[in-house]
């Protein structure tokens, strides 16, 4: 066992993968030379060579299009996005080409290949730095979208996500990246891409989350235990898409209360399509209106510091939402 | 006198003539030819197939376009890739794909390559390595670029040919595909189609340099422009910038200058073109071009050329009696093949979480 950040998962994921096999290689911007932005892929073209660890022409687009061909062909390419902010120019290639592959030729021509994205604010990153733009990918039937909230997880999905058949958009909160510590097993080990967690359990009521907004929610569920004897269970989605929706649904069926929390706008966010489902499939479970807390729906996120807290969620906010529901 | 399947079904491309003498002897010379008139008649009989309204949707036809569509493809091995645009239908044809299942593709059919989910002019062929197209002009640049990096990687001497039209190089992502495959010295050669219209564009609008092919001096890669009506001058040009990815020289960009006789698409009349214009390019028929070529040398007859139309119209025939007998896919196959893993159970069998009671809705 070893205690690592998230940032150190990620990389050792990256290095056992690429000596376990061949095929697996990275490509993008900065990768190489200087070991990424983020250095998540330190100390790979050392070890892999200029062949397996490709620093890209600064083209989004030219990143994940020759990812797909190069998954076609029989490789299992891992591109990495330094920030998903930089990702529309690689639109057509994700949402068009990698998402449809698979379905426009029935199955007989397909991309299994890991898209590494860095997302997420609260760092001052302003505009074009900071969005939590998952809805996007999670419109788009054919990928994958996972986004992992610790160094276990980080490790276990990005090796499940490599090893994976489909396309994967792999989301990296960069508040997640050095904050927390986590020991990691030395022994190889995945896991799954579909499959939500319960990170604490609850009777009263449920808390859906993921990501980064994980780490407020379970510190708003101990608030809450302590302020009003209230137990929060908090269900980490892991996966946006396809969704697992057994988990949270099991989870608001014995609690009868939900609310959900993520960066993302609120229009449209993972927020709303988990609240339809529950709407839709455990109604008669509610005591209750389903709560959201959500980045308002402007431009994520505005730099100066007290706009950017404004939007951003908060424990407070958290607290506040989940107080509402307990008292309806 | 040879069948039609003698020059067309049983000569692999990748014929000794070919590979080794590199002369074009007669025998290339009439394989030239009978593929360029076998592209004719299959696709002038879609067209009509469509105008009866045998099956829905639109057709590209490249009618016109043969000596680009044969002369930059008849080279290539079932392991080299074609990364084709909509109006590439043909590349089918060139590389393999079995004709019966071509036109199940046509019709929409369950024994379609895609099992009837692409429209009817997207027909790819993963055995033949015929990227499945989608309406995304010059996607397919990019991820051909990709399968070129591949086999550079694995260390292969497969090459990947990427087509598309002239209006193709209006967009970002055709000059981000060629500068990433001169960058790594990728073993792609990057064909535009200049035929002259892009939709209802004319090429002058798409860009303001005269010769498409210059724009290859800006990633560094040699670009070339022949006749697109002449396909001995397509050939020879498309199989030195094969020579060149084969042997791990790099990409090069081909522009081949020809005519689309018809509109965009079935449904498209293409009146915005001067009629003397279309005459022009229906007098240098590149068909008749190449009969003219043959017949001196006695490489070409009347009797041959009937004897390989009867021997395509027989195939053609035999492919649609397949379409037509086979079954359509059943509407909930709609959902199969959206990720390795089935949705069916997630889209069809949504229960409730009621406190006392379990339904299927």
């Amino acid at each position: 066992m070893a205690v690592m950040t998230y940032i150190d998962a990620i990389n050792t994921a990256l290095h056992e993968e690429m000596e376990r096999d061949p095929q697996v290689f990275v490509i993008g911007e900065d990768i190489g030379r200087m070991g990424g932005a983020f250095r998540a892929t330190k100390g790979l073209l050392d070890k892999f060579g200029s062949e397996r660890v490709i620093d890209s022409p600064l083209s989004e687009n030219a990143i994940i299009s020759s990812s797909i061909g190069a998954a076609m062909a029989g490789l299992r390419p891992v591109s990495e996005i330094q920030f998903v902010d930089f990702i529309t120019p690689a639109m057509d290639a994700i949402t068009q080409q990698a998402a449809k592959l698979r379905y426009r030729s029935a199955g007989t021509q397909t991309c299994p290949m890991t898209i590494r994205v860095c997302y997420g604010g609260g760092v001052g990153g302003g505009l074009y730095h900071s969005q939590s733009n998952t809805s996007w990918f999670v419109h788009s039937p054919g990928l994958v979208v996972v986004a992992p909230s610790t160094p276990y997880d980080a490790k276990g999905m990005l090796k499940a996500a490599i090893r994976d058949d489909n396309p994967v958009m792999f989301f990296e909160h960069k508040k997640l990246y050095r904050s927390i510590k986590e020991e990691i097993p030395d022994a190889d080990y995945t896991v799954p891409l579909l499959k939500a967690a319960i990170r604490r359990q609850g009777r009263d009521i449920t808390a859906i989350s993921y990501g980064y907004t994980l780490q407020p929610t379970l510190q708003a569920a101990e608030q809450m235990k302590k302020k009003h004897g209230i137990d929060v269970e908090v269900v980490d989605l892991r996966t946006l898409a396809p969704l697992d929706t057994d988990t949270f649904l099991e989870s608001v069926a014995k609690t009868s209360r939900a609310v959900i929390i993520h960066e993302d706008n609120r229009t449209l966010g993972i927020g709303a399509e988990v609240s339809a489902i529950i709407a839709e499939q455990a109604f008669d479970c509610l005591d209750a209106p389903i709560l959201r807390v959500t980045a308002p729906d402007v431009p994520l996120l505005p730099a100066a510091a007290e706009m950017e807290k404004f939007c951003v969620v908060s424990v407070e906010k958290i607290v506040t939402a989940l107080e509402r529901t307990m008292a309806h | 006198m040879a069948t039609a399947n003698d020059l067309i079904g049983n000569v692999q491309p990748n014929d000794s003539d070919v590979q080794h003498s590199k002369r074009l002897n007669a025998t290339l010379l009439r394989r030239l030819y009978a593929y360029m008139l076998k592209c004719r008649i299959v696709e002038e009989r879609i067209r009509t197939l469509y105008r009866q309204g045998k099956f829905a949707g639109n057709y590209f036809a490249a009618v016109g376009q043969e000596a680009t569509s044969v002369g930059t493809t008849l080279d290539l091995l079932p392991e080299d890739t074609v990364a084709p645009s909509h109006r590439n239908f043909v590349a089918n044809i060139m590389k393999g794909t079995p004709l019966p299942l071509m036109f199940a593709h046509l019709y929409g059919r369950k024994a379609s390559p895609d099992q009837g989910r692409s429209a009817p002019a997207h027909c790819g062929y993963a055995p033949m390595n015929i990227i499945t197209p989608s309406s995304t002009i010059a996607a397919q640049l990019s991820i051909g670029t990709g399968i070129a990096l591949a086999n550079k990687m694995q260390h292969k001497q497969n090459v990947v040919v990427a087509l598309s039209g002239e209006g193709s190089t209006s967009l970002g992502s055709w000059h981000e595909a060629v500068n990433f495959a001169g960058v790594l010295k990728l073993p792609i050669i990057f064909v535009i189609e200049n035929n002259g219209y892009a939709e209802s564009l004319p090429a002058s609008m798409q860009t303001a340099v005269e010769d498409f092919s210059i724009k290859a001096q800006g990633y560094g890669i040699p670009g070339a422009r022949v006749d697109g009506n002449d396909v001995i001058a397509v050939y020879t040009s498309m199989r030195d910038a094969i020579d060149r990815a084969r042997s791990g020289a790099g990409a090069t960009l081909l522009e081949c200058k020809t005519y689309r006789w018809y509109g965009h698409s079935e449904i498209d009349g293409a009146k915005y073109r001067d009629p003397t214009e279309v005459e022009y390019w229906m007098s240098r028929d590149p068909i008749p071009a190449m009969e003219r070529r043959l017949k001196p040398d006695n490489l070409w007859s009347e009797q041959w050329k009937e004897e390989l139309t009867a021997g395509f119209n027989r195939e053609i025939d035999e492919a649609i009696a397949f379409a037509e007998r086979s079954p359509t896919p059943q509407g909930d196959e709609a959902l199969d093949h959206v990720y390795s893993f089935s949705i069916r159970e997630r889209e069809l069998d949504r229960k409730t979480w009621a406190p006392k009671y379990e339904v299927s809705i």
